[in-house]
């Protein structure tokens, strides 16, 4: 099921993306945890109530009164949605897109290993990525927020809403991954993997902006990971968390599938 | 036994492809595969390899299916494609050290000596190579498991004449060694040294499969005499009955012994001679033509 040796070799070229977006997401976590002011809580509901379209477009709404929901709404709205999407976009693109593609995965598949095992590596680079991440930038925001503000984050809450990313995160790669086993060309594979991420997460900000667009609120799978709902541990954010769970695990399930039976025109 | 067969094999891409082709080497055979550009060579060896499912018809390697068992007919198989593309980030050396890794071949031994003999120092990044050089790095990802049986895509393409001798004399001392070699080419001079039988394919379909040798002795070869004066050329193409002058020049074609030719050269103030290379349609031509007269 599982060659060491690509395995190694993924995480080998992966890892200098890795510690670029994690030297990113550390410099916007150490300023969003900075500008938390357990006074501010306040002001912030006045500017919500001010300009709420504003702070809806990008995900920021009342809950940011305590830091949890301060980060849930500061990071967890739009920050650790797009990096870690560009994230997985980016490794299925240097994981498989590139090798179909341009042809060099004639290398990996005409050698006594099985294209299951190949695509079934591919994933679990994939995913270590992004666990990798996300367990960085928990570790990162537990200990950003004790220093600046010990015993202020509900770190329970912080970590299922770190789960409930991660899980969404999984699912987007998994469409990322999906498409690139399906498609030969560049132009598709990333246009339609990335493509359905990017134009979801477009409608979900633009939902969450105003009235008329409150329609296309549920529209997109970006609804099952809701911060709110999981920082307030309520049943249906941590279904939703379970939903994206399992149906990532059915998309990486499909994409292995369609890749060990395909034609590959390399 | 044959090692390396394909049977009815059919791939339609709408006019292209290949359509009905049957072929197979034998166990210990260099056998050549050739065919213009757009043939269908490259299509027949994706179906090899286990890349593409056959629409109808069939393809094995030792007796593999080379669809559902590819995998299995990999372990004892070198690959060369046509078209290389390699992890273009990496040195040759670290590329050639993770497909050994890849594919556990733990002796390096042989890797080294294909490196030497083709002069090739892989320490540098593979996207700075130049064609000749891309070309050796795949020539050694192919031979360095030491495969019994070996399959290559245009194997000389970008490889200058020296190097293209040092390969030739690879492919003779592996055939020694007992290696089946499926070897695809769009140049008659690069089997003409290596295979024993070759297989013709135009359009997707079988032309002919037959003995290099019976082949060569069709073949009308085509000598360009330049002389001293067009006054001579003239007289020198009357004697071959040849039409085809240019200025001093005369291109003669003979099928088979060249001694008349030697006799008449001597007669006239002959300033040069050459061979100019023949394409492969050509020599098809020439074959079909000739079998006609028989």
């Amino acid at each position: 099921m599982f060659n060491a040796t690509l395995f190694k070799s993924g995480i080998k070229g992966g890892i200098k993306t890795l510690a670029l977006f994690c030297a990113v997401l550390t410099m916007y976590y150490l300023i969003i945890v900075q500008m938390f002011d357990p006074a501010l809580g306040k002001m912030v509901q006045e500017l919500a109530a001010a300009m709420p379209e504003l702070m809806a477009i990008f995900g920021m709404n009342l809950n940011s009164a305590t830091l949890t929901g301060f980060l849930a709404s500061y990071l967890y709205g739009f920050i650790i949605i797009m990096f870690p999407m560009i994230f997985s976009i980016l490794s299925v693109n240097r994981l498989i897109v590139r090798h179909v593609d341009g042809g060099s995965l004639v290398f990996l598949v005409a050698a006594p290993i099985k294209r299951r095992d190949v695509a079934f590596t591919q994933m679990t680079v994939i995913l270590s990525g992004l666990l990798a991440l996300t367990l960085y930038v928990s570790v990162l925001g537990i200990v950003a927020s004790e220093i600046s503000f010990p015993g202020e984050l509900e770190t329970g809450k912080f970590i299922l809403l770190n789960l409930g990313a991660l899980a969404l995160h999984m699912f987007i790669a998994g469409i990322c991954f999906l498409s690139a086993c399906i498609f030969n060309e560049t132009k598709y594979s990333v246009g339609i993997g990335a493509g359905i991420p990017v134009l979801g997460f477009i409608i979900q900000m633009l939902s969450n902006s105003g009235e008329k667009l409150e329609g296309f609120k549920y529209a997109t799978f970006f609804s099952l990971f809701s911060t709110d709902g999981l920082i307030a541990m309520r049943p249906n954010a941590v279904w939703g968390m379970v939903a994206l769970f399992f149906c990532a695990i059915a998309l990486f399930i499909s994409a292995i599938a369609v890749f060990t039976k395909k034609d590959l025109h390399i | 036994m044959s090692v390396i067969e394909i049977k009815n094999l059919t791939r339609d891409y709408g006019g292209k492809g290949v359509f009905d082709l049957t072929l197979s080497v034998e166990s210990g055979e260099t056998f050549g595969f050739l065919g213009p550009n757009g043939a269908g060579k490259t299509t027949a060896i994706r179906h090899l390899t286990g890349f593409l499912k056959p629409q109808k018809g069939s393809c094995a390697v030792n007796g593999l299916d080379c669809w559902a068992e590819s995998p299995k007919i990999h372990g004892s198989l070198g690959y060369l494609p046509g078209e290389i593309a390699f992890f273009d980030d990496m040195t040759g050396l670290d590329f050639l050290n993770f497909i050994a890794e890849y594919r556990r071949v733990k002796d390096k031994t042989r890797m080294r000596s294909l490196l030497e003999r083709f002069e090739l120092d892989a320490r540098g990044k593979i996207k700075k190579m130049s064609k000749g050089m891309k070309q050796k790095v795949g020539i050694t990802a192919a031979f360095m498991h030491d495969p019994a049986a070996l399959i290559l895509d245009e194997p000389t393409s970008g490889l200058d004449p020296l190097m293209q001798s040092r390969f030739i004399e690879l492919i003779l001392e592996e055939n020694k060694r007992g290696k089946t070699i499926l070897m695809s080419s769009h140049m008659f001079e690069e089997v003409e040294r290596t295979c024993r039988r070759v297989a013709i394919i135009k359009n997707g379909r079988l032309a002919t499969v037959d003995s290099i040798d019976k082949l060569k002795a069709a073949q009308v070869k085509k000598y360009v005499i330049t002389l001293e004066n067009e006054k001579a050329a003239l007289a020198f193409a009357k004697e071959f009955a040849e039409e085809d002058v240019s200025e001093t020049r005369v291109t003669v074609s003979i099928a088979g012994n060249i001694r008349e030719l030697i006799s008449q050269m001597n007669k006239y103030p002959v300033a040069g001679i050459s061979m100019p290379g023949q394409s492969l349609e050509e020599i098809f031509m020439q074959y079909y033509g000739g079998n006609k007269n028989v």
